[in-house]
């Protein structure tokens, strides 16, 4: 094993993830704001709503990620902003299209998981609000939301680890986050294997991390279930 | 005590092809306590559902305190405040305690204060004998005292009628009485209400009246006496002979 690139090259794999774990960070925070409108858009009464949302999911759960980073690159990056980012040094020409097509990604994956989560609660508990005189606006708000909320924060931090580990898919368009320093010190250093796999431990570090304090939170939200 | 509460005309319900209730004719009277019986398919408690239109009529009028429910242009919702309804899984909110059970619709929907909305919940769970789990979550508590709670959750929004959906179902067996003796004392305190059970026994110590459904229609509506032991039907004769 040669690990001799570290002393040298350890800021690359520094800024990469800082890149990472800012680009994660945006996308889970708009594409579930993305996700809840496209839930309730598909729970809607008027038709027309219903359906655009429907074709959304449909297009972006049907199409791989990379092909839509493309596209999204292609569409975007003509007319998207030149600065660097004057901390993390990145292009926001190229930065730009890939936080927007993640979001838009993750969206259309948050949307169902918000929508099963919503489904999840029985139907007894909104019979009962509604036997009440709760009229539907409130019934939503103050039993069935909370409820959902419960069955969606899990597998929304699920979908946190999925865009920490998807948003290595930027490297095809340029943006310098974790995986593609680590190429680059690959490519520079003509070491062909160690860096890729130290990438791969920094990933896995924080994957990890995010899991254990997801399972602790969930820990706590969970306390008012036992007996 | 002649002053018609619920009245049904014509309610038929079909789930698909299969119609389940065949035009049911009815009428709750105010301090009635009315209770359905009948073999589990028999409509019973679609029927009662239907009263609060939780479950919608295919055709038909319900008619409630003179206003008909059935006609979207009337406030469902403003009415079903006056409507209590009790149901066999007890459906008490999971996220709440108890208080806040019993508290949530008297605030958000009738817009009382939370002092005197609590101050009414304590005197309901003294009256249905848990005046020491106001502050505890549903899950914590056994089937009958959820139902208890769940009956003073629908007496919070001091409703004209209470219906009540097989309230003893779902509970084990060493639990039913502490529920029945809750729906006995509220009969005696003049409320109405309107039961989906099978406690005969129940049913004939308590109601004023008993309707018998089977197959989607009113088979026999009598006193306890006329049902239990002078009923001349002989479907009423059949199920009773099978559960008494």
């Amino acid at each position: 094993m040669n690990f001799s690139f570290l002393p040298t090259y350890l800021p690359y794999f520094n800024y990469g993830a800082l890149v990472t774990i800012f680009v994660s960070l945006l996308v889970v925070f708009f594409g579930t704001i993305l996700g809840v409108l496209l839930a309730f858009a598909q729970r809607s009464k008027f038709r027309l709503l219903v359906w655009l949302a429907n074709i959304y999911v449909w297009i972006f759960r049907g199409t791989p990620m990379v092909v839509q980073i493309m596209i999204s690159f292609a569409m975007m990056h003509i007319n998207a902003p030149t600065f660097q980012l004057g901390v993390l040094g990145v292009d926001l020409s190229r930065l730009l299209p890939g936080i927007i097509i993640l979001s838009m990604n993750s969206g259309a994956y948050v949307s169902e998981t918000v929508r099963a989560g919503i489904n999840a609660v029985p139907k007894g508990q909104i019979e009962a609000a509604y036997s009440l005189g709760i009229r539907p606006k409130n019934a939503m708000r103050y039993v069935v939301m909370p409820q959902a909320i419960k069955n969606i924060l899990p597998a929304l931090g699920n979908e946190f680890v999925t865009i920490i580990k998807d948003s290595s898919l930027l490297s095809t368009i340029g943006v310098m986050e974790l995986w593609n320093g680590a190429s680059t010190v690959a490519t520079t250093t003509y070491i062909p294997l160690e860096p890729l796999l130290f990438a791969a431990f920094y990933y896995l570090i924080m994957t990890s991390i995010l899991t254990l304090a997801l399972k602790a939170f969930e820990n706590r939200m969970g306390q008012g279930d036992k007996k | 005590m002649t002053e018609t509460l619920i009245q049904i005309d014509n309610l038929h319900k079909y789930f698909g092809k299969n119609e389940v209730l065949k035009g049911i004719h009815l009428e709750i009277k105010k301090g009635e306590v009315v209770v359905i019986i009948g073999p589990s398919g028999s409509g019973k408690s679609t029927l009662l559902r239907s009263m609060n239109l939780l479950e919608e009529a295919t055709s038909g009028k319900v008619i409630f305190e003179g206003v008909d429910i059935t006609d979207p242009k009337n406030d469902l919702f403003a009415m079903r405040e006056k409507m209590g309804m009790v149901f066999q899984q007890f459906n008490l909110f999971p996220n709440m305690t108890v208080l806040d059970n019993i508290t949530l619709s008297p605030i958000k929907t009738k817009g009382i204060a939370r002092s005197t909305a609590e101050k009414m919940a304590h005197e309901l769970l003294e009256k249905v004998g848990l005046p020491d789990k106001a502050n505890a979550y549903p899950q914590s508590l056994s089937g009958g005292q959820q139902q208890r709670i769940a009956i003073a959750r629908g007496l919070a929004m001091e409703p004209d009628v209470l219906l009540f959906d097989e309230p003893t179902s779902a509970l084990d067996p060493e639990m039913v009485g502490e529920v029945l003796s809750v729906m006995q004392d509220l009969a005696k305190s003049g409320m109405t209400m309107v039961i989906v059970t099978h406690e005969m026994g129940f049913a004939r110590e308590v109601a004023d009246r008993v309707i018998f459904m089977a197959d989607g229609v009113v088979v026999e509506d009598g006193t306890p006496k006329q049902i239990f032991e002078e009923t001349k039907e002989q479907r009423t004769k059949d199920f009773l002979g099978k559960v008494l």
